[in-house]
């Protein structure tokens, strides 16, 4: 992943001198805090057993993981994650020119078009999302323009399918996939493009070849940033999608309210967790090699 | 522009021949870009149409009316959520932001130990699920540091959720930075503070900007970590607005949201006004 | 809005870190009979912290409380039981006030986790219409006071569905395939099916479950949407055309369009209790009975049931109701209907199977 890769500048990297230990410290100590000890005490958690209302008795079980690691959880995490990879290259496709029209424009035009992308994310997200139900329902506006154009006799249902979902996650991710790329359409050197072009390579090739690449971290972030939380993303496809295909997320929320047993949503989450790092380890592995 | 023709549109009229390479990209990719800003402001425009809605289920247009902007000057539950959901939303950006790029420079430049397990740890407030998060973090914060929940907890909490955002994005700009430039700055004499300052960072800035406003994002919207890491003074409105759905959501929000929105649009076209003039 | 900033800040830094002068209240154990706690001789600090469902205490009677008595109340939300109890256990908040449904304060009271009440101080119980008084999740009412009550029950869009419905059988048929919303809820899935089986609901064990197992293969396949939040916008937009959903929600549609129709089915459902109840170690529980009175007068009761169309176990409030509100059959079943209905208890540990048994069954 183009996270924390090995590149030349590892020639350059450097031992910290006492003003870089300064800024270090409090970085760590945070990352301590409130990442390292909060997901310790969850590991911790999925080890244990939840009593009653809600109280819960720290042991050491493995009953948790073994009812983990049943076929329903394992499909259950595999739609998330299907349903993670759909969203992370429809909003590729859709959002690479974007990001590219954005990132070649003048720089008063960048600054504006950047933050109107982000702008719409600052309505409340249950409103924007009931302007959605509003827009594809069958009594709505995708629906009345159809019949009124005559494409279809009756209503399609568009709502609470799978595909409302995907467009729920995509719309709400998008800007997570054009803002890094972005950055690095952004700084892409103008002369270096135009000699693309006027070697002769069409406008295909040019792109393919010499654009693409070079502005592939971005495209890497932006793939990191959309796929990593929409797999535990799971109000958008509830809400769009009617609820009827629980995903991972929904599943371990619902061990902190219906389903009384936190310490089982804890060794999901921790299961998901150990998944994640492993495949980000062997993908800087495969990045050295 | 270069006349060449090229090879690959011998057929095409002449107008497209002579727009080739850059100048039909630019086209082309504005158009893709007005099509993609029409998805994105479609639903935006229609919520704010709502909000002139004079029926409170928001099913039927029922006739033009400024009631719930009305109502919204005088509801102060809602009102404080807002302001609530705005102190924590800046507060947040400006922290994620600072620790994001500082984690980012830090990977980037320094060896120290367990930098490569750093590297992936960041990674887990982006992974975890929330309710998780929230969980843990509620642990942490009454039992282990016994904080009293509140504005601080929240922002902390949200803090820790999107930093690992800005400093993805702050890594991929990076990576595009040629390392020769910081040496060179330094070779005629800066200080590294100095050569950071002055080379760096201005190279860095569309990212940290970029970081900036995705933080700001995910921070006002968030909900499940804000249940379990808040306290009663500080309410958001994600916290306000979840339970709504129950008896129909608010046209008051709508006008809320469209207040916001029409603030903010004026806020950026105008800044970017104001740097026209300063230009000679 | 600088004032109210600063307002805010003030209100953060005076409620971060020291908590309220302490009230001296010994804690006693409950007695057999409803006996008093001592009444407090010091008088509490003139706030109030409320923790309640997200949209079921109007801020008006919040506001109005506030204006007549000068306590300051915090009010603080959740979406649901389950949330509020996982903040609670955890020791975050201190709350004053909580909002519980039946089978949860049956599982508090079992926990010693609620404080019991003086009914010398909530003199308006008695405007509580006697079914929903000593109810059997609260004898003698020691804990809580009742605040709105439902049921479950279908609804029926008569301008797409033509034929008859009567009960859950009539509903979960191959012809509405697609066409049917139900609450996003497992335990109440399961007690449906329970229900056209002749189980009783509360005897959620592993045998009674397999035997709804085959119902549920039969009935989920065939559910359009879960929601527990909003039920009624797939109605409303014409998306499904009949829901199993909350009495509150069917009565919101029975007000916004005709063609709604509410049917109890014929099978039986179960009755839903929400009550105030004050949990242990709350700081102001004079303050928190207060207003348990005040809600219990028959206007400010009315002023909820306006907002909120469930069923008012206040008997005086009803009474205010306009004719309209009255006869809506979503929010007020007949009342030998109501009689019959069941009251959840807690199932405990089952919980997580039931949950389990629904979502791998969704998943299929």
């Amino acid at each position: 992943m183009a996270a924390t890769g090995q590149n030349e500048s590892d020639f350059f990297r450097r031992a910290p001198g006492p003003l870089a230990w300064l800024v270090l410290a409090p970085l760590a100590a945070w990352l301590f805090l409130f990442v390292i000890v909060p997901t310790g005490m969850l590991v911790v958690l999925s080890f244990a057993e939840q009593r009653g209302l809600g109280t819960i008795h720290y042991t050491w079980t493995l009953a948790n993981y073994e009812r983990a690691f049943q076929w329903t959880w394992l499909k259950v995490l595999g739609i998330s994650v299907w349903f993670a990879v759909l969203t992370t290259v429809i909003c590729m496709v859709i959002g690479y020119p974007v990001a590219y029209f954005i990132g070649r424009s003048s720089p008063r035009m960048r600054n504006i078009l950047i933050t109107l992308v982000m702008i719409p994310f600052w309505t409340s997200f249950l409103i924007r999302t009931y302007a959605w139900i509003t827009i594809l329902s069958k009594e709505g506006l995708v629906n009345a323009f159809l019949i009124a154009a005559k494409i279809v006799p009756e209503p399609v249902a568009l709502m609470y399918t799978p595909f409302a979902s995907v467009l729920g996650l995509v719309y709400n991710y998008l800007p997570f996939m054009i803002l890094p790329i972005y950055t690095s359409v952004e700084r892409l050197d103008g002369a270096m493009i135009e000699a693309a072009h006027d070697l002769g390579a069409g406008p295909l090739r040019a792109f393919s070849k010499v654009i693409i690449p070079l502005t592939s971290p971005g495209i890497a972030a932006g793939v990191l940033l959309v796929f990593v939380p929409s797999i535990a993303m799971f109000a958008i496809t509830n809400l769009m999608g009617g609820g009827s295909q629980p995903t991972i997320g929904d599943v371990i929320y619902k061990q902190f309210t219906s389903g009384r047993n936190q310490p089982f949503g804890a060794a999901l989450g921790t299961i998901l967790l150990a998944i994640f790092v492993l495949a980000l380890w062997l993908t800087k592995k495969y990045r050295k090699a | 522009m270069s006349a060449v023709a090229s090879p690959f549109l011998p057929r095409l009229p002449r107008l497209f021949r002579r727009m080739h390479g850059g100048k039909l990209q630019r086209w082309l990719f504005g158009g893709w870009t007005i099509l993609v800003f029409a998805f994105l402001y479609i639903p935006i425009g229609l919520l704010v149409l709502f909000s002139f809605n004079e029926s409170r289920l928001n099913i039927q247009w029922e006739g033009f009316s400024l009631r719930w902007y009305g109502e919204l000057m005088h509801n102060r539950t809602l009102l404080v959520a807002f302001q609530n959901s705005m102190i924590v939303a800046v507060a947040t950006t400006i922290l994620a932001t600072l620790l994001g790029t500082a984690g980012a420079w830090m990977l980037y430049r320094y060896r120290f130990p367990f930098r490569q397990s750093i590297g992936l740890l960041i990674f887990i407030p982006m992974v975890i699920p929330e309710v998780l998060m929230g969980a843990s973090l509620l642990a942490q914060f009454v039992h282990l540091m016994h904080l009293p929940l509140g504005h601080f907890t929240l922002i902390i909490a949200h803090t820790t959720f999107s930093f690992p955002f800005v400093l993805v994005g702050v890594q991929a700009r990076l990576e595009g930075l040629d390392p020769a430039l910081e040496e060179a700055a330094m070779d005629l004499g800066a200080a590294p503070m100095r050569a950071f300052r002055e080379v760096v960072l201005p190279y860095l800035l569309p990212a940290i900007i970029a970081g900036a406003l995705m933080a700001f994002t995910l921070s006002l919207d968030e909900y499940i970590v804000s249940v379990f890491t808040s306290g009663a003074a500080s309410q958001t409105l994600p916290l306000k607005v979840y339970g709504m759905a129950r008896v129909g959501l608010n046209p008051q929000l709508n006008a809320l949201s469209a207040i916001f929105i029409f603030a903010t649009v004026l806020l950026v076209l105008g800044s970017q006004l104001v740097t026209r003039k300063k230009t000679p | 809005m600088k004032s109210k900033l600063l307002a805010l800040a003030a209100l953060v830094l005076a409620g971060c870190g020291k908590p309220a002068a302490p009230v001296t209240q010994e804690p006693s154990k409950p007695s057999a009979e409803a006996t008093a706690p001592p009444v407090v001789a010091a008088a509490e600090p003139k706030r109030l912290s409320i923790f309640c469902w997200s949209e079921y205490i109007p801020q008006s009677v919040i506001d109005a409380f506030s204006d007549e008595t000068g306590i300051k109340v915090s009010v603080e939300n959740y979406a649901s039981n389950e949330e509020m109890l996982a903040k609670l256990m955890a020791g975050g908040g201190s709350y004053d006030l909580i909002q519980p449904s039946e089978y949860v304060v049956e599982g508090l009271i079992g926990e010693n986790a609620l404080q019991p009440i003086n009914h010398a101080q909530i003199p308006n119980l008695s405007n509580i219409a006697p079914q929903f008084v000593n109810m059997p999740f609260d004898p003698g009412n020691k804990f809580t006071v009742p605040y709105m009550a439902g049921t479950v029950g279908i609804v029926v869009n008569t301008e797409l569905v033509t034929d008859p419905i009567t009960g859950f059988s009539d509903v979960f048929q191959e012809k509405y395939k697609g066409n049917i919303v139900v609450l996003d809820d497992a335990r109440e899935i399961v007690t449906w099916a329970f229900k056209t089986l002749g189980i009783p609901p509360n005897e959620m064990t592993d045998e009674n479950m397999a035997l709804a197992k085959p119902v549920l293969e039969k009935w989920l396949p065939l559910i359009k949407v879960y929601d527990s939040d909003s039920p009624k916008t797939a109605l409303l937009n014409g998306d499904v055309a009949i829901g199993v959903v909350w009495g509150g929600e069917g009565a919101i549609l029975l007000n916004t369009d005709k063609k709604f129709q509410w049917v109890l089915p014929k099978e039986g459902t179960h009755l839903f209790v929400d009550s105030l109840a004050i949990p242990k170690g709350a700081k102001h529980p004079n303050n928190a009975m207060q207003f348990m009175n005040y809600i219990l007068r028959p206007e400010v009761s009315k002023a909820i049931s306006d907002e909120f169309p469930y069923l008012n176990p206040n008997r005086e409030a009803r009474a205010l109701l306009s004719e309209e509100a009255r006869q809506n059959s979503a929010s007020f079943p007949p009342e030998e209907v109501v009689g019959r209905m069941i009251l959840f208890k807690d199932i405990g540990g089952q919980a997580s199977k039931v949950d389990e048994m629904v979502t791998s069954l969704k998943a299929q």
